[in-house]
């Protein structure tokens, strides 16, 4: 993208804050991602980790790191007090959060403000709202945003539950209000089959958010998931990044995203983005966000939640626009203003993200173990965000996401072909890993067409004979 | 090999001495490989656990690293609050890995086998005492019992009190007050 730097040295002499070092309270691919752009900024880093992820490469390319539990993440990556009584041991001036663990923590974010650490990311107050789903729905409503029709508190008994439903109509999804990452969620397309699923759903919320309260929304029909990326500064001003289609998952959880959307004209584009970035003004957002969309057959999108942090999926905004959405997050939380306006947002070519998990490509079940033999491809337009080399050792604590392979291309159809390129000469081995799902997937008839929805794995795994269900 | 007739990046005056050097030991006799200086170089290296040497002479430079076995060993032994006596390694991180704070006491305390190692189950600054005034908790000599406070580790402005959680004889004492210790970090040494 042709973002028209004015940040240049003329700010520099009003900016108080510049980071001379940063703590990454995180693991894995991010650790490393949020290490290569402060290496670029010439900003110092600082890694944590558990004593199983010793070898791990953030570890290795941090400029100081320190262990800070063990393998269990409560007590290693969720563990507060070690995190803060590193970052004061080592005297950082800021933490970035990455995605996951404590990213979206208000709690943290508010003891770092305490201690005088810049949290990189929005203020602790709108990662709160946003954390609670039924809250984040009521508030961007009232921003202007629309939302799916559903119940706008809690749902505190089956009664309750079914009143709603039948004046929603089926079928409905029951989501959990503390939730994301696609867990504690539950199509139900009939009566019978409401009381169920709100006590699954509400038990399944409670072990992972420690919160069991569940509300209901209409459920959309083979929707896409359209997110849009927006980034703004302490000063209030606000820009989007274009979109991501992010309909491929299994479980709710993503498989593959591109960028852009094949269905989003640019006057839908422009609409939704608008709506993104209006929104997150009135909430006083700073820092990167994305704001998560169903759009349904009919072009007609509805709020559904804002993720108040990176993303997974980040790198294919920053293949299509040329922006670097770290260095944004740092330069922001230093104090810098935006200095882009929404025409300076190019959007060139295509984008596509394979999410490469340690995982056996047909039952998904997961597959530790060491790594032995190990290529990863390169040349033009292909970008690799992994934590991983020849000899380390995949363990089960953790997520099983080991690698993104994106590429960037002129058009979808040449993205396409270069991703199989790539993830034919991706070597990986020693461990079981999709990268043989997401082949099979680059020859798929209607995921080539660009005929994607949310239904689109299930579709693809009864195609190639599993018949495991790809939702619920 | 030859130097390139035109230089492809900036002009670098370390890459065109490095290039210079290229010929041969027979053209510059006076910079040859002295193997017994070479030994006493790795010796050097070995004896004072340094990960990384890197000597210049007359023309002639030579730099030994270590490998590491056991992550301990890899990192520079750099404590982050204090700077090192000596400079052992080059600050690129490839070369030597980010700076521990657990690295020189790991190494001591892998070499003691037959004892009880107390581990920091914290991250923190280490203090030997519960004030700048007081007596240590223990010293080299000291018994202890499972009870005994052995030390305080300071996170977060808060004393934790760590307690020995065995019986014994302090015989060891792997780090120094007001080091800054990470989780698993070698604390003490108790023969049983």
């Amino acid at each position: 993208m042709h973002f028209v730097l004015f940040c240049g040295t003329n700010f520099m002499a009003f900016n108080p804050r510049k980071f001379k070092k940063i703590l990454i309270a995180n693991r894995g691919e991010i650790a490393c991602r949020v290490i290569w752009t402060c290496k670029e900024m010439g900003i110092k880093t600082v890694a944590v980790h558990s004593d199983v992820d010793r070898d791990s490469l953030h570890v290795r390319f941090a400029d100081e790191a320190a262990c800070i539990g063990p393998a269990p993440s409560a007590q290693s990556y969720l563990n507060i007090p070690a995190i803060i009584s590193t970052a004061e041991i080592f005297n950082v001036d800021a933490i970035h959060p990455g995605y996951g663990f404590l990213a979206e923590s208000a709690y943290f974010a508010e003891i770092c403000e305490a201690c005088n650490i810049k949290f990189i990311g929005p203020p602790a107050n709108v990662i709160r709202l946003m954390g609670d789903k039924i809250e984040a729905r009521r508030a961007m409503h009232e921003a202007g945003l629309p939302i799916v029709p559903g119940s706008p508190s809690g749902v505190t008994s089956e009664e309750e539950g079914l009143r709603l439903a039948r004046d929603i109509g089926y079928p409905i999804i029951v989501k959990a209000s503390a939730g994301g990452g696609g867990r504690g969620m539950r199509i139900v397309r009939s009566e019978s089959e409401l009381g169920k699923a709100l006590e699954t759903a509400s038990t399944e919320a409670a072990a992972a958010f420690h919160d069991g309260t569940v509300y209901i929304e209409k459920y959309i029909e083979q929707p896409r998931h359209i997110e849009i990326q927006v980034m703004a500064d302490e000063f209030g001003e606000c820009i989007h990044l274009g979109e991501r289609e992010c309909s491929i998952q299994r479980r709710h959880q993503k498989l593959m995203e591109e960028a852009p959307s094949t269905v989003l004209t640019p006057e839908l584009r422009k609409t939704m983005g608008e709506a993104a970035v209006a929104a997150c003004r009135k909430l006083g957002y700073s820092s990167a966000g994305t704001c998560e969309f169903l759009l349904d057959a009919q072009g007609n999108y509805y709020f559904m939640e804002m993720n108040t942090r990176i993303q997974v999926e980040h790198p294919v905004t920053e293949m299509v626009t040329l922006a670097d959405i770290v260095r944004n997050q740092i330069r922001i939380a230093e104090g810098e203003p935006l200095g882009y306006t929404q025409d300076d947002l190019l959007i060139v070519g295509h984008a596509i993200e394979c999410r490469i998990n340690a995982e056996n490509p047909e039952t998904f079940a997961p597959s530790p173990g060491t790594i032995t033999g190990f290529n990863l491809p390169g040349g033009p337009g292909v970008r690799v965000d992994t934590f991983v080399y020849s000899g380390y050792q995949v363990t089960p604590f953790y997520d099983s996401l080991i690698a993104k392979v994106i590429v960037h291309a002129r058009t979808r159809e040449l993205a396409i072909a270069r991703m199989k390129r790539a993830l034919e000469v991706m070597v990986i081995e020693g461990i079981k890993t999709t990268i043989p799902l997401h082949q099979k997937i680059m020859d798929d008839p209607r995921f080539r067409a660009g005929d994607i929805g949310t239904d689109f794995m299930e579709y693809f795994l009864a195609r190639n004979g599993k018949k495991v269900a790809a939702s619920q | 090999m030859s130097a390139p007739k035109e230089e492809s990046e900036a002009p670098n005056k370390r890459n065109r001495s490095r290039r210079e050097q290229q010929p041969g030991a027979a053209e510059r006799p006076s910079a040859s490989v002295n193997l017994d200086e070479l030994r006493e170089l790795i010796t050097l290296l070995r004896d004072n656990g340094l990960a990384e040497l890197e000597l210049e002479n007359e023309g002639f430079r030579v730099r030994l690293r270590r490998e590491s076995e056991v992550a301990e060993s890899s990192h520079a032994p750099v404590s982050p609050s204090a700077p090192a006596p000596e400079k052992p390694a080059a600050p690129a991180p490839a070369a030597s890995g980010p700076a521990h704070p657990g690295t020189q006491a790991t190494t001591a305390a892998a070499q003691d086998q037959d004892l009880h190692i107390i581990p920091s189950p914290i991250v923190g600054t280490f203090y030997r005492s519960a004030s700048p005034t007081a007596e240590p908790f223990v010293k080299i000599g000291s018994n202890v019992e499972d009870d005994s406070v052995v030390c305080i580790i300071e996170a977060m402005k808060l004393m934790n009190e760590i307690q020995a959680e065995t019986s014994g004889e302090v015989v060891k004492i792997y780090v120094e007050n007001g080091q800054p210790v990470e989780y698993g970090q070698p604390l003490f040494g108790i023969q049983r």
